[in-house]
């Protein structure tokens, strides 16, 4: 039941109740009842408060909540950060809890901390620990993800000699947060607490076949670096036109497209709403160019 | 249809992080400045070609999260790199003192002839200066490497250190550039023949291979 109202999408309203129940972040917080607001309470370790606090101003710099240096965005980052360093110091502090932290802390800050617990712990282990043996792993999953759903594709970036970490490590390691327009992402999210890391791989998968699916496309990318520019390119461009009026266009489009699918037919979908958003772009620049 | 380029090489950028290796990297390929940016997460990279000596000069920019842990994903860019930017900031003794430990991992995992430049960024913030211009100089000499203080801020000697050490690797790969003068219609690419180790099937490959691998 719950699983298929995630497919449908969590209401707004209701995602910051939804995904602490869902990833497990209520019940833990349950259980250590006080925990969060002793470390929050005691010093950390200088040289991981020094990392962080050169971090708060490189997650959302455009993102109002985030802007300014004193405000409750990135004070509320730092005491996050800080206390998971507290609570994991074998793993401490990694860069691309940064911008997971921020998306928690914009939906429900409150309990965002248990939630980045969840997601360090239960949903992506080895992702932030000091080998990124999960991210390792998980690049080689993508690699046999690639070979299994699209192979020509797969086969193109073998034959330049592309890597999924040349092109994924940001894309898997911050949750896509910098790389998918907001509403998007947030759908996606809803997934991804519902059924995991292989959420994460097929978005991944189908943004490489957005970019590598037809064979006049892998044509005009002959070489390694056209091809990483191309894969590198799609999700700047998104990301860019992400604010404003692309967002509205997105929720229509997301709600055609997203509502009653199966997962699969949901990243299917999200090549068709991809490519419109793309077609849109280029009309954005004609016009701008004009 | 004719390439874009004569020669293809890689450059790589270390240094901690948050010394400014995104923002001279945006800075000499698009010329941009963002104050407020994001970190860097894994690789990314950049490209521009420069014309040194009349040679259609193609560069690929690896541009590198500076946090110590991305080494795992980091180390497998640098036996690909032709020259590598060490990069600190002169705000910050510490990244300046980690040049040493970024010198000892080029030197363990970059190939033997790879050119090396040192960067000390942020020469526009002389009130919260650490590292005192003397204090590159004296660092560079004893590696035996060029030194530039840059700005990415004020675009203060970002092209010319980008340039050197283009110019760098260019000397340091001299017979191939001869090779490439006498034949300036066929394309070198460096970075591919490295990666072809033992593949190159023309005469002309093998003769790259020599000096390449």
């Amino acid at each position: 039941q719950v699983k298929v109202q995630c497919q449908k999408g969590i209401p707004a309203s209701l995602r910051a109740r939804c995904w602490p129940l869902l990833c497990g972040a209520s019940n833990r917080m349950k259980q250590h009842e006080n925990l969060y607001k002793a470390l929050d309470e005691q010093p950390a370790l200088q040289s991981w408060v020094d990392v962080i606090e050169r971090d708060l101003d490189r997650q959302f710099p455009f993102h109002e909540m985030f802007q300014s240096k004193d405000g409750h965005g990135q004070r509320g980052l730092f005491r996050v950060l800080k206390a998971y360093t507290q609570y994991q110091p074998e793993d401490g502090y990694c860069q691309a809890q940064g911008p997971v932290a921020a998306v928690l802390l914009m939906n429900m800050p409150a309990q965002a901390f248990w939630c980045l617990v969840q997601i360090s712990e239960q949903y992506l282990p080895g992702y932030y620990s000091p080998l990124l043996e999960g991210v390792l792993f998980d690049a080689a999953m993508l690699t046999w993800v690639l070979k299994k759903t699209c192979p020509a594709a797969h086969k193109h970036l073998q034959n330049h000699g592309v890597e999924p970490l040349m092109f994924a490590t940001d894309w898997l390691m911050c949750l896509f947060t910098r790389h998918l327009p907001f509403n998007t992402l947030l759908r996606v999210w809803d997934l991804f607490f519902c059924y995991g890391v292989r959420v994460l791989l097929q978005v991944a998968a189908v943004l490489v076949r957005r970019v590598l699916g037809r064979a006049e496309q892998r044509k005009q990318c002959q070489g390694q670096m056209e091809t990483l520019e191309r894969l590198r390119g799609l999700c700047s461009g998104l990301f860019l036109y992400s604010s404003g009026i692309l967002n509205s266009f997105c929720v229509v489009v997301g709600h055609a497209v997203f509502l009653g699918c199966k997962l699969s037919a949901i990243m299917f979908g999200w090549v068709a709403y991809v490519k419109i958003t793309s077609t849109w772009m280029q009309g954005l620049k004609v016009c701008g160019s004009r | 249809m004719a390439k874009q380029y004569d020669v293809l090489f890689r450059l790589l950028l270390l240094g901690d992080s948050g010394v400014g290796k995104t923002c001279l990297l945006c800075r000499f390929t698009d010329n941009e400045f963002h104050p407020s940016h994001i970190s860097t997460i894994g690789v990314d990279f950049k490209m521009k070609t420069l014309l040194i000596d009349g040679i259609k000069v193609r560069i690929q920019i690896w541009d590198t999260a500076g946090q110590e842990r991305y080494q795992t994903i980091t180390k497998q860019y640098y036996r690909r790199a032709q020259g590598i930017f060490l990069v600190y900031d002169i705000t910050s003794e510490r990244s300046f003192q980690h040049i040493m430990k970024w010198a000892s991992d080029v030197d363990e995992y970059a190939p033997d002839k790879v050119q090396k430049i040192l960067v000390g960024n942020k020469s526009d913030e002389v009130d919260k200066r650490q590292v005192a211009t003397e204090q590159g100089v004296k660092l560079a000499k004893a590696y035996g490497m060029d030194f530039f203080e840059t700005s990415a801020f004020t675009n203060h000697n970002i092209s010319e250190t980008f340039t050197r050490l283009a110019e760098q690797v260019l000397a340091a790969n001299k017979k191939d550039l001869d090779l490439l003068r006498t034949s300036i219609n066929d394309e070198l690419n460096l970075a591919a023949l490295e990666e072809e180790e033992g593949l190159c099937d023309s005469a002309a490959g093998d003769q790259h291979k020599g000096c390449w691998c």
